[in-house]
């Protein structure tokens, strides 16, 4: 059996060595092109889908969302029901909203959007988007009739919706006419651009100035609250559950329903576009090694002839195969991790939901290569067997 | 070599026929073809083009299977044996020499040879040695490292042959072996078999149509369309 192998891979090397090596560096460039797609175009879309559910998590839900009661408009005695959210080990960060829809106007323009009121410092705790301003200020505890704009609504900041923007500058004043038929004016503190477009089509004030305009007090219209890690978020919900909290409790992801669909297309598209990468690969393999035994017919025969098993020459092609593979996922690696990783980290892509990197797991690549080791079995193994299945006499002299 | 051990039959053939279907058409290319090789007998196989020398060589060795018959070796038929057990015994059993050499182009001279060695499962210094010593006895000791197509005719030939000895095999099956040489390197070949042959004791059974190398052999076995002619010298 060793000494089979050993066999198998003396005529494997000597014939690589001995071979065309520019066909044979081709070849295995081709097989790391090929093992690059699988791992780019899945890891692409993992990039897509997890910057996409970062930001539904880091811009507009967090991790788990509390909601009033059924058939109520409001959570009552958010005070203490803040207080005992704070008592679950692990919750980094709470952050009580009012939310409403709104007419927001200045000069002829005008639309609809929600807008968010938020105690700043709480909200900082939960979400990300004090980071993103791109121009003026956050908001603060205290503040009154003034208001944080996200770059759809504003508009003049290349967003994607400029045509239905009001095109208002920091320190301008806009018209914001609410729900429930009150009318203030606000001066834009700020502008922010979260890099995905659900948050930038929102509007924040502080609860201080909601509470006004409502002329209710201690009450949310949602509770987002921060966890220390993502993943989690049904473990953080029992625990709420447990302290009695009557009101809906959700994980984010029950209110990622497009990121869903986005996920769920991705995985179809990159396990197709895989399956077609496998396929050229074992096709490519198949030729490679068909042709090889067409062309050393011969010396297969006398291979044979002398006595070698055939189980020895067929090895020898998968050893062929396998080198061909081995060193184009190797060359491939090389290029994903040196040359593909930096240069989508240093310049993301930029969609609707954000700006997203690749992503590439280690239990993904292991697969890949799996794959396309297993593919370069099968499309070794079946040339070389169809070879020796051949009569010495006909592999010899072609009969 | 003593006289009962140099009468004993190392190969019996009996009712060797080997029919080839083309279509509807059958050929005979052997017809009940029934004779012995001697241990320690230089046999030739001759006849005309057609006669099926090449035929029963291959049937002899292995590398064909016979449409009926019984080859006996050493008392046991060796027909019945499996593919692997098969590779086995032409391994360890039989050595080769083609027609056109037969040696792998990407191999040196010295790998050409030691590859059946190897194939044993001999290790490395065993194998090196005696491809070393078997090129030497072939007069290829300088040519070691040296690949076929840097090589000539008789030079290959020289190589294919010493590849057939390293496993030091009982028989040593020769198909037409000089018929691509000049007439010196063929006459070396042969004188080589010959000193082999007494020398060593080998079996040497060849496929040849030079009458040339009937003065060489101690038997000759006369073919006519597939079916014994003769047997003698």
């Amino acid at each position: 059996m060793f000494n089979n192998i050993k066999l198998s891979l003396f005529l494997a090397s000597r014939s690589m060595i001995k071979g065309n090596k520019s066909t044979l560096l081709l070849i295995i460039f081709i097989m790391s092109l090929i093992f690059v797609n699988l791992v780019f175009i899945g890891s692409i879309f993992l990039g897509v889908t997890e910057a996409t559910n970062k930001q539904v998590i880091n811009s507009l839900y967090s991790n788990v969302v509390i909601e009033p009661k059924e058939d109520e408009k409001y959570i009552s005695d958010v005070y203490s029901l803040e207080q005992k959210i704070k008592g679950v080990p692990g919750v980094v960060g709470i952050s009580s909203q009012y939310v409403t829809g709104a007419t927001l106007s200045h000069k002829d323009k005008h639309g609809t959007w929600t807008v968010r009121a938020v105690n700043p410092d709480d909200e900082m705790k939960v979400t990300t988007n004090h980071n993103y301003l791109i121009a003026g200020n956050y908001l603060s505890k205290l503040d009154e009739n003034e208001i944080l704009l996200g770059k759809e609504i504003a508009g003049g900041y290349g967003g994607d919706l400029e045509y239905s923007s009001l095109g208002v500058k920091v320190g301008d004043s806009i018209d914001v006419l609410f729900d429930n038929g009150v009318k203030k004016s606000y001066r834009v503190k700020g502008i922010f651009d979260a890099n995905f477009i659900q948050t930038n089509t929102m509007a924040y004030i502080s609860q201080k100035e909601m509470e006004s305009v409502i002329g209710l007090e201690d009450k949310a219209s949602q509770i987002l609250v921060k966890t220390r890690d993502n993943g989690n978020e049904d473990w953080y919900i029992k625990q709420l559950l447990e302290m009695g909290i009557k009101e809906k409790i959700k994980p984010w992801t029950v209110y990622a329903g497009m990121v869903k669909n986005i996920t769920n297309s991705f995985d179809m598209i990159a396990m197709m576009i895989s399956a077609i990468g496998l396929f050229v690969a074992v096709i490519t393999i198949f030729i490679i090694v068909y042709t090889s035994t067409i062309s050393k017919r011969r010396q297969i025969g006398i291979l044979r002839a002398v006595g070698i098993e055939e189980s020895v020459i067929i090895q020898s092609y998968i050893f062929q195969a396998m080198f061909i593979v081995i060193s184009g996922i190797f060359i491939g690696l090389i290029i994903i991790f040196f040359a593909i990783k930096p240069w989508f980290i240093e310049h993301p892509l930029k969609f609707p939901i954000g700006l997203a990197s690749l992503l590439i797991l280690p239990e993904k690549v292991s697969i890949n290569a799996i794959s396309l080791i297993i593919a370069a079995l099968a499309a070794g193994f079946i040339p070389s067997w169809l070879a020796v299945r051949k009569t010495i006499i006909d592999a010899m002299w072609g009969e | 070599m003593t006289w009962d051990k140099a009468n004993e039959s190392l190969i019996e053939i009996k009712d060797l026929s080997r029919i080839y279907t083309m279509g509807e058409v059958k050929v005979k290319a052997l017809d009940n073809v029934t004779f012995d090789i001697k241990r320690g007998e230089f046999a030739a196989i001759m006849g005309k083009s057609g006669s099926g020398k090449s035929t029963l060589l291959h049937q002899l060795g292995l590398l064909d299977m016979p449409t009926s018959g019984e080859i006996i070796f050493n008392g046991n038929n060796i027909l019945g044996l499996s593919e692997s057990e098969k590779a086995r015994f032409r391994l360890l059993k039989f050595g080769y020499v083609f027609q056109e050499y037969a040696l792998l182009p990407e191999l040196t001279a010295l790998e050409n040879v030691y590859l059946p060695a190897m194939a044993l499962g001999r290790k490395k210094e065993e194998y090196l040695k005696a491809g070393t010593e078997v090129l030497g006895q072939v007069g290829l000791g300088t040519r070691l490292h040296h690949r076929p197509r840097e090589m000539s005719g008789g030079e290959q030939q020289r190589v294919a042959i010493a590849r057939a000895l390293i496993n030091k095999p009982d028989i040593l099956f020769a198909d037409e072996p000089t018929a691509n040489l000049d007439s010196i390197s063929s006459k070396q070949i042969i004188e080589l078999f010959q000193k082999l042959n007494k020398e060593t004791g080998l079996t040497i059974l060849m496929v040849t149509h030079e009458p040339d190398d009937m003065k060489y052999v101690s038997t000759v076995v006369w073919l006519r369309d597939g079916e014994l002619a003769e047997r003698g010298k």
